[in-house]
């Protein structure tokens, strides 16, 4: 973990100079040419081992009146909430319930079989196809009026440091999860570190490439591919730095103005179980400050990993989150506290929310919440029955013409339907997504009203 | 097996569809990671490389499937043994075409399955007999009794030998080191060896503890110097008094240093926790790491995470300083404490302090994203763009201390052998040095115009010349994929595969010589020379990560249990029992015999009073701590069998309120027995023992697990764990449970499809000690862990090689790993390039 002792010692590392910080804080999108098209963003938040059904999902379908216990942190947003009961994730195949609740969530894909082992006794290997944010991810870069400086941004709260299907919600494509970033300094550092560095690095790029081609030749094919992807990873860097430099010289300062400036980082917070708190609180701000910079249109944020093992002091619960899921209905101790556990979640959701909707859109109307959509969802219905049926979906915000307010109930339809709605919604649509076989219905129905 | 149908022998299980092991084959341990470039799947369905060859194999006469074995231009070999063979072909034949017949519409014609039908390949590590007993028992689906007895051998036979059993499969996709980046860990040891080459290191010495010198005056000065001596480590409260004779409890100094081992690759955090003036030095021996020098006397704690790498030595120091105060006395006391990246926070105990100092040490903190595990060992199969940024994040990291340490070092020692020294000329000769360094080899003409004289030209000053230099070579190939020298010469390359294997690491400067001068020339230097690398702590390091490995440990981070049930099993006693265990794994591969078989019947083990106080009298220490704490316990083989029953592995392959048979199963049949065992048909969640009182836990898993649909494998499963059910869920003996006397009788099925039954841990630990299958998987386990490739891709006959040495030697450890180190440094046998 790189922790920056001071913020001083931040800019001093990262060869940021006062000079250059009003650059940096309007260091906006690639796609500075167009303002027309309204932007349309996406944030998947995830958070693990289920939910208590009782006390989390609205009784009734219809207009959303009240939360429940779990939900209530939403209340200044019910108007915006939006609540989808009886989306089963119906992805079957290798793989334990928190494994495939995970990996088959944003894919809807089944994962291919492997040898990372569960508890009970299924191993499997990575998903077997992209998940929707990158998929999203790459058509809005594939085109200048959406392409954005990183397309998406992965954040993470408190994941282990361990590569497996427990671990990883985002994938690039098959076989290729993407490591979530959960260190805010990390993160800071990639939005906005790195000036003088990149000069560097630009500098040797072309030696770096000419390097790769004169060592190519020794190989055979099978090692050639590897290196070729490699070689690919740099041509892209160049790419990104010499467009940067393109924006640098075109843009003159105050040419884009989002009011946006670098966030203030508490110094020095530990990557700790104790500090889960004040890293969802960074985290969460610099993907504000990410969204209003035009950074990226996609974002997720993954609280600890399936099965996380999250131990609440702070809301008083001295137990592992994912042991305390196992206890049966009839635990109310139990259930209370795993009530609250989701409680704590919601209030994070409730804070992303918050500082959307204080934050003006840049060059539109509204709040920046008017034009993104949070989707908070989890690996399982229950944690005690390990159940993949009614998996949680819970949108907060606007932009891609859902019908908020409301509490919708469906019969058991197969998660991969809504994937094709947020598809849709972000104006991409598509007939299927993951495995077909479950999008023959198309997106949900009823989403818009 | 009394609980689900005692009497059934072991074929006699009616699985559902198919109980063959049916591990898809891309991710098979024993495939070779060749076979996933790029880390893509492998679909049996349409893979090329297969076909070729499989059409080979199912050529009209099966005996041609034994020439496929030697290479098809040769011409067959006139051996007895083809005489012998061909009164199997009739069989085979038959079975051949019963496969065709019946089998292959659903498992397709290479038993690679078939979309829609049954999916799973047909590879595993079943017996004949099992196979056949299978097939008698289930095949074909809906209508078994139509391929029995002879049939039923004859067509298992066949597709044991064409494409089922592991050699089958090596025949099939000849096995083949992968084109590999380093690890993170090879990452960052590399570049902290690099550092380390201008910098020096620091010297693994056994003793231990700090070294300190006791003052009579608030501060250093040679004669007021009342004591010199070695302290165990930093934890004293000397209060009001002072630190010992012949100094005044009102104004002192106490200055302890050494260098710090770090056993393991990870997140540290260091805790300096006191009353009074200190100084806290680490890492680096000019700046402060932590400050305490203007105190008033309150209580300070202060705490920094830091990434070390395992193996390595870091200096450290500490200044405490009592000054006379005109307020009156002040307390005075000093913790020097640590976390692992593992363990609980602890006083840093002797074991990992070492008296003589260190100079600056360089410990990488860009974070890297975990590599691939999903074979079962680290390996650096894949590359991401997160691994891409990572890698330049580390290289201008590492150009930062170039920058600000080597160079400046570099420079002053240049103009101290020669005053006239020409700067531009030093600093390209600095630069040279790094470069071939990082490259492994001697560097070219070629090499040094691009790698040097280049960037140094179209630089603008020194500082970033060596920032392009550095970020040009730790971004290159040739760094970051040791396997690409191929243009370099042999003795070279052992150099460097041997640095590789042993220490995750560059070759160092006398490595690199011997190689130059022709010393590594012949299988015998190179087993020498590997010798003396063991003893290295990076070596050390790399073995204990490589144990964790075998015993999966890394998945366990905190063991929660019931603290109704079990009060006192808390952090603190899991991180007892955790060092319990690295104590043990250590002492058996670092005493003279290092005899593998104390891993699997030693009646010792290491405790502390904690451990004591919760496991009760067996755990009492039996001798003096080593350092304060740990101590070994006295021999007790009811209780103890290295470590299987080892409670930290007792306790973690448990639920929170009861014991798992099928975790221990599971864990004994993969990791000690190396079997595959298939996927199950879905995902369980364990009967809740609430529900079901009464019944004990081997009784309650036998009824979940009774039903035909999952005997197939819990057949076996369960048959192991069942032998451990004499330890409860934290690894205490037990002899009842639910006031029912325990029953620990268990059975396995080795490879060879002989049975073996046991009636306790004891019987099951004694068979284990002699087993085949426990050998196979240790050293298989070890080598990937050690070379990262798979040990067929060095020659077919290695692994017995291995094997038989290992027996030889009497199972000693260090001893097999310096024969692995020799194979890895002649490197993989040549596969010619397409």
């Amino acid at each position: 973990m790189t922790s920056y002792s001071s913020r001083r010692e931040f800019l001093k590392r990262t060869g940021i100079t006062a000079a250059s910080l009003p650059f940096l804080m309007n260091l906006s999108s690639l796609g500075w040419a167009s303002t027309t098209t309204p932007r349309k963003r996406l944030v998947v938040i995830f958070t693990p081992n289920g939910v208590v059904p009782k006390t989390f999902w609205p009784d009734e379908a219809g207009r959303l009146d009240c939360f429940k216990k779990s939900l209530e942190p939403l209340e200044p947003f019910r108007d915006q909430t939006l609540t989808l009961h009886g989306v089963h994730d119906k992805i079957r195949g290798d793989g334990d319930s928190h494994m495939r609740g995970i990996a088959c969530l944003l894919t809807g894909i089944e994962l291919f079989p492997g040898d990372v082992q569960g508890g009970s006794h299924t191993p499997a290997g990575w998903a077997k196809g992209i998940s929707l944010d990158q998929w999203l991810k790459n058509q809005l870069q594939s085109d200048p009026k959406t392409q954005t400086r990183f397309g998406s941004l992965e954040f993470g709260v408190m994941v282990p440091e361990r590569a497996d299907t427990w671990t990883r919600l985002s994938y690039a494509g098959p076989n290729q999860p993407v490591s979530p970033i959960d260190n805010p300094y990390q993160m800071f550092d990639k939005l906005y570190g790195q000036v003088k560095d990149r000069q560097t690095v630009a500098s040797v790029l072309d030696s770096l490439s000419d390097d790769f081609a004169k060592i190519q030749q020794h190989l055979s094919q099978e090692d050639r591919h590897l290196l070729e992807q490699h070689a690919e990873m740099v041509r892209q860097l160049e790419q990104e730095i010499r467009q940067e430099q393109e924006f640098a010289a075109a843009a003159p300062v105050d040419a884009v103005d989002v009011g946006h400036a670098v966030p203030e980082l508490t110094e020095g917070v530990m990557r700790d179980n104790d500090n889960m708190p004040q890293l969802s609180k960074m985290q969460i701000d610099l993907m504000v400050n990410a969204f209003a910079a035009d950074f990226n249109r996609i974002a997720t944020l993954q609280y600890t990993n399936s099965v996380g093992g999250a131990k609440m002091k702070w809301i008083g619960i001295e137990q592992g989150h994912h042991e305390l899921s196992h206890e049966p209905d009839s635990n109310l101790e139990a259930m209370e506290k795993l009530t609250q556990i989701n409680r704590w979640f919601c209030e994070q959701v409730a804070y992303l929310a918050q500082r959307l909707s204080e934050t003006p859109e840049p060059g539109a109307s509204g709040s920046m919440l008017d034009h993104t959509t949070i989707v908070w969802t989890n690996e399982l219905g229950a944690g005690n029955s390990h159940t993949l049926n009614n998996i949680p979906f819970v949108m907060v915000g606007g932009g891609l013409g859902f019908q908020m307010g409301r509490s919708m109930k469906f019969e058991g339809v197969p998660h991969n339907r809504l994937l094709l709605s947020l598809a849709e919604g972000m104006g991409y649509p598509v007939p299927s997504f993951g495995n077909a076989e479950y999008c023959g219905d198309g997106p949900l129905t009823g989403m818009t009203g | 097996m009394r609980d689900s149908g005692s009497s059934k022998r072991y074929n006699d299980f009616i699985p559902t569809r198919v109980a063959v092991v049916a591990l898809a084959v891309g991710f098979c341990p024993f495939f070779p990671p060749a076979s996933r470039p790029n880390f893509k799947m492998i679909d049996p369905s349409n893979t090329s490389r297969w076909l070729p060859i499989l059409v080979l194999a199912l050529a009209p006469s099966v005996s041609v499937l034994s020439d496929a074995v030697t290479r098809a231009d040769e011409p067959a070999p006139a051996d007895p043994a083809v005489e012998i063979a061909a009164a199997d072909e009739a069989r085979l034949a038959r079975g051949r075409e019963i496969y065709t017949n019946s089998c292959a519409a659903c498992h397709g014609e290479r038993g690679q399955g078939v979309p829609g039908s049954y999916e799973p390949a047909l590879v595993g590590d079943r017996s004949i007999a099992e196979l056949s007993g299978v097939i008698s028992e289930t095949m074909p689906e809906g209508n078994p009794e139509a391929c029995v007895g002879e049939d039923a051998e004859a067509v298992s036979r066949y597709i044991f030998e064409a494409f089922y059993s592991e050699a089958a499969q090596s025949r099939l996709v000849a096995p083949r080191a992968a084109l590999a980046r380093l690890t993170a860990n090879q990452y960052r040891q590399s570049v902290a060896d690099l550092f380390a080459h201008f910098m020096g290191r620091g010297q693994w010495k056994s003793e231990r503890g700090l070294n300190a010198n006791y003052f009579d005056h608030p501060g250093w000065k040679n004669d007021k110097k009342v004591l010199t001596r070695v302290d165990p480590n930093i934890d004293v409260q000397y209060g009001q008094a002072s630190p010992g004779e012949g100094m005044e409890p009102a104004k002192f100094a106490v200055y302890w240093s050494g260098s710090l081992y770090a056993p393991e690759s990870g997140s540290y955090r260091i805790t300096a926790r006191g009353q009074g003036s200190f100084i806290v030095k680490f890492i680096d021996t000019e700046q402060k790491f932590f400050d305490n020098h203007v105190s008033s006397g309150e209580m300070a704690e202060h705490t920094a995470t830091v990434d070390l790498v395992g193996g390595r030595l870091y200096p450290l120091s500490v200044d405490l300083i009592k000054r006379e105060r005109k307020t009156g006395n002040v307390d005075i006391s000093m913790t020097l404490a640590w976390k692992t990246p593992k363990g609980v926070e602890e006083p840093i105990p002797t074991r990992y302090l070492i008296p003589s100092g260190a100079p600056t040490a360089f410990a990488p903190q860009t974070p890297m994203p975990p590599d691939d595990r999903s074979a079962g060992y680290v390996r650096g199969s894949t590359i991401s763009r997160e691994w891409d940024d990572a890698t330049t994040r580390g290289s201008l990291e590492f150009a930062d201390a170039a920058v600000s340490k080597l160079w400046p070092k570099y420079l002053k020692d240049a103009k101290r052998k020669s005053e006239n020294a020409d700067q531009s000329e030093v600093l390209r000769q600095f630069l040279g040095e790094l470069v071939s360094q990082a490259m492994r080899r001697p560097l070219d003409d070629t090499l040094r115009q691009r790698f040097v004289d280049a960037p140094l030209a179209s630089a603008p000053n020194e500082e970033e010349a060596i920032r392009r230099v550095v970020l040009l070579t730790l971004k290159s190939p040739r760094f970051l994929y040791p396997a690409l020298d191929v243009d370099a010469s042999p003795s070279i390359r052992r150099a460097s595969r041997l640095a590789l294997t042993l220490w995750d690491s560059l070759p160092d400067a006398a490595l690199q010589s011997a190689a130059g001068k022709g010393e590594l020339e012949n299988e015998e230097a190179v087993r020498q020379r590997a010798r003396a690398m063991l003893q290295d702590p990076r070596a050390r390091a790399k073995i204990l990560a490589g144990l964790h490995e075998w015993l999966d440990l890394a998945r366990w981070e905190a063991l929660d249990k019931n603290t109704d049930r079990y009060p006192g099993f808390d952090a603190a006693l899991v991180g007892d029992l955790r060092t319990s265990l690295d104590l043990f794994l250590e002492e058996v591969v670092w005493s003279e015999t290092s005899d593998f078989r104390q891993f699997l019947q030693a009646d010792w083990a290491f405790t502390s009073d904690r451990i004591a106080a919760f496991y009760g009298d067996a755990w009492k220490p039996a001798g003096e701590a080593t350092d304060g704490r740990f101590a070994r316990t006295g021999s007790d083989p009811a209780l103890r069998a290295g470590v299987i029953t080892h409670p930290f592995l007792m306790s973690a392959l448990a639920y929170g309120d009861t014991s798992s048979p099928i975790f221990r199963g599971v864990f004994l049949l993969r990791h000690i027995l190396g079997r595959i065992i298939r996927v199950p048909n879905e995902a369980f969640t364990p009967l809740n023992p609430d529900l079901h009182p009464g019944l004990t836990t081997r009784e309650r898993v036998a009824l979940q697990t009774g039903s035909a649909n999952c005997q197939g494998c819990h057949q076996r499963i369960n048959g192991m764990g069942f032998a451990l059910e004499g330890f409860d869920a934290v690894g205490r003996v037990r002899t009842e449970e639910q006031s029912k006397p325990i029953d620990a009788s268990g059975v396995y099925v080795d490879r060879g499809g002989a049975e073996v039954r046991f009636e306790s841990a004891a019987d099951l630990t004694r068979y284990l000690a002699t087993s085949d299958d426990v050998v196979h998987a240790f050293v298989n386990r070890m080598f990937l862990h050690m070379v990262k490739q798979p040990v067929g891709a060095f020659g077919e006959n290695r692994m017995e090689q291995l094997k038989t040495r290992f027996r030889e030697s009497g199972y000693h450890i260090r001893e097999l790993l310096v024969e692995m180190a020799v194979i890895a440094a002649e490197g993989p046998v040549p596969v010619p390039a397409a």
